[in-house]
């Protein structure tokens, strides 16, 4: 539920409680008081009859009005003082029923005792009180559609900031270096807020781009102890004194270190796309590329004896051409690395997508991970980094990229998206 | 032939010297900018192989000097940078090449030995190895001044033998060299095999000597006498 929603939910239900008592006691104050008023108009009359009768010892002319009705009525023994609320027909209001309020009290006049009703109609006190109502609730309705409104605009416009904040972090990208957008306000809590994600998603940031900064700092340190190893290996082999099985271990050596160095290499690669370091970008036909390095890996692919089914379209893609070789490598080798002895590779290349797939072992881990950083069965001799290179390259231009498995068959699925057709 | 070897590793510096001194190199080596600097000023080189990170000043301002001096030296920039930048403005700034590290030194020598050649102008575009001669400019190979046909690996296979001639190169190296980084990590190599037996035979067949040897499955090398 939206804040606004709960906010004026909560604030709507309390308005009307409240309202609604408020209403309440408000036509009992008013009525008691309008009631008050007709007592007072009747203690007059009782007043001025007694007054009369005191004086002259008998009864006045029982006397009609329209609004006012005075009855005397002979009684055994005197009455007892009350008001109260009766219902009969009023001859002034074509003898409908309607209330009155009466008040009886009892006299003495000529040595007789009467009970005395003066009543007075309250037909005119509930018109008014109705009215009175009338009002108020038109008020009150006026009152909530006013607060609702004004709610509404407020709480967007106070909140305005927050929201501001929240679409910045949902839009937060560690790999890019954008500070986020805050709207400015003067509400102190924003304030703190946008300070506290300014703050920690720039320690984010930080620590982000210091782990980088060792991963690259430490490939690099690498690449000298590397080259020193490798320098006297190539070193030793020209020792004539050497025998096979000194050799054999000098050869695995060199596969270590080879290995080693692609890792680096990888490592270095990927820190680079990563940082949206090979900005430069142009036009480029894969379809030919692919077939140059078809041709460049035909050796692999004659050594593993792979049948290497191929169906290549036009494919214009806006890229960098450093990254397209890289991509294309990476698939390809992939492809043929992982593949059995005389497996298959099938290429198919269309105006928006490339498919390449190749037969092989099902894979040993979770398929959902074969984009994941080393991820690679255990005897692979690769460096598990050749398809998290593939995905960040996809990453950075936006490109779909899928695995799918079934039949032996590995598939890997690139879709390019039209803003980078060139 | 005279080289400059400006690289702060000592033991790096040691490897790359020994295995050029075999193909008969003079190396002087240099461990600092200020020793380079001095070092340039005082002879000529042939080629100069240049690290860019030096202690006490960065390889692309030595070279920026050489070049402001016109001093004829072939350079080769050796960097553990494998950063692109550092390739062009290298490039840029007149070095002939640029191999990142770590290399293969067989790498190396075939990189610098191209750098001479291609320094000195004249008669340099052939090769002789014995009864072999490489046209390097035309890319053909002749036996006895009869022409061999041979594939483009071939082709590029004899060359890295002919510039590391006498000293072992490991398959790691001819791999990275023939067919790219990629493949220096393969699972195997039998492919190099196919390629180097194609190689003998057409040698053979066309007369020449069986140069290249086996040592022990791990490398090759070629040997005239």
């Amino acid at each position: 539920m939206k804040l606004f929603t709960h906010y004026s939910r909560i604030n709507f239900l309390a308005s009307i409680l409240a309202l609604a008592l408020g209403s309440v006691s408000y036509y009992f104050i008013i009525r008691t008081v309008l009631i008050h008023q007709l007592d007072d108009t009747l203690k007059v009359e009782e007043a001025e009859i007694l007054n009369y009768v005191r004086l002259k010892d008998q009864l006045p002319e029982p006397a009609n009005y329209r609004d006012q009705q005075i009855a005397f009525e002979p009684a055994d023994k005197a009455v007892e003082r009350q008001f109260q609320h009766i219902s009969r027909r009023d001859p002034y209001r074509n003898n409908e029923r309607g209330p009155f309020r009466q008040l009886l009290f009892p006299v003495s006049a000529g040595g007789r005792v009467y009970t005395v009703s003066v009543r007075k109609s309250e037909v005119e006190t509930e018109e008014m009180l109705q009215w009175i109502m009338f009002v108020t609730a038109g008020m009150i309705l006026l009152l909530l559609g006013i607060l609702f409104l004004a709610n509404r605009l407020l709480i967007r416009r106070l909140w305005q900031p927050f929201y501001q904040t929240l679409e910045a972090l949902k839009k937060f990208n560690l790999t890019n270096r954008e500070p986020l957008h805050h709207a400015p306000t003067s509400i102190r809590e924003f304030q703190d807020l946008q300070r506290v994600v300014d703050h920690m998603t720039g320690t984010i940031r930080k620590d982000y781009e210091m782990l980088k900064e060792f991963a690259d700092n430490a490939s690099h340190e690498m690449q000298t102890p590397l080259a020193i190893i490798n320098s006297k290996l190539d070193l030793m082999i020209q020792d004539q004194g050497l025998e096979e099985r000194h050799l054999r271990q000098l050869q695995a050596m060199y596969d270590a270190v080879s290995r080693m160095r692609q890792l680096n290499q990888s490592l270095l690669l990927l820190t680079k796309i990563e940082n949206h370091q090979f900005v430069q970008a142009g036009p480029v036909a894969l379809d030919t590329l692919i077939s140059e390095k078809l041709v460049q890996l035909e050796d692999l692919i004659q050594d593993k004896h792979l049948t290497l089914r191929v169906g290549l379209q036009p494919c214009l893609v806006q890229m960098n051409a450093y990254l397209s070789d890289i991509l294309l490598s990476n698939l390809l080798v992939n492809a043929i690395r992982h593949n059995e002895e005389k497996g298959a590779i099938n290429i198919q290349l269309g105006p928006h997508e490339l498919r390449i797939s190749n037969t092989g072992v099902p894979l040993p881990f979770d398929p959902a991970s074969i984009f994941d950083r080393f991820t690679k069965s255990s005897q692979s001799e690769g460096t598990g980094l050749g398809l998290a290179i593939v995905r960040q390259i996809c990453d950075n231009y936006g490109f779909s990229l899928s695995y799918v498995n079934g039949d032996g068959w590995h598939t890997i699925r690139i879709g390019f998206t039209p803003e980078y057709h060139g | 032939m005279k080289l400059l070897i400006v690289e702060d590793e000592k033991a790096l510096s040691d490897s790359i010297s020994s295995y050029l001194e075999q193909e008969s190199f003079v190396c002087d080596q240099a461990e600092t900018y200020m020793g380079a600097l001095a070092k340039i000023e005082q002879y000529d080189y042939d080629c100069i192989l240049l690290d860019i990170n030096l202690q006490d000043g960065n390889g692309l301002e030595l070279l920026k000097e050489l070049k402001s001096n016109h001093k004829g030296d072939g350079v080769l920039i050796i960097s553990a940078r494998n950063s692109l930048e550092d390739k062009v403005s290298g490039l840029k700034l007149g070095a002939d090449d640029y191999l990142p590290k770590p290399f293969h030194l067989s790498e190396l020598g075939a990189r610098v030995a191209a750098i001479i050649r291609r320094r000195h102008s004249a008669g340099s575009n052939f090769i002789r190895l014995a009864d072999i001669l490489i046209d390097i400019q035309a890319r053909a190979v002749m036996v006895d001044s009869r022409p061999l046909d041979l594939t483009r690996k071939e082709y590029q296979l004899l060359l890295y033998f002919a510039y590391n001639k006498g000293r072992v190169v490991s398959k790691n190296a001819i791999a990275e060299h023939l067919w790219g980084d990629d493949t220096g990590a393969m699972d195997n190599y039998d492919f190099i095999y196919t390629h180097i037996k194609n190689l003998r035979r057409k040698l053979v067949e066309a007369g020449a000597g069986d140069y290249i040897q086996s040592v022990y499955g791990m490398g090759y090398k070629l040997q005239v006498p």
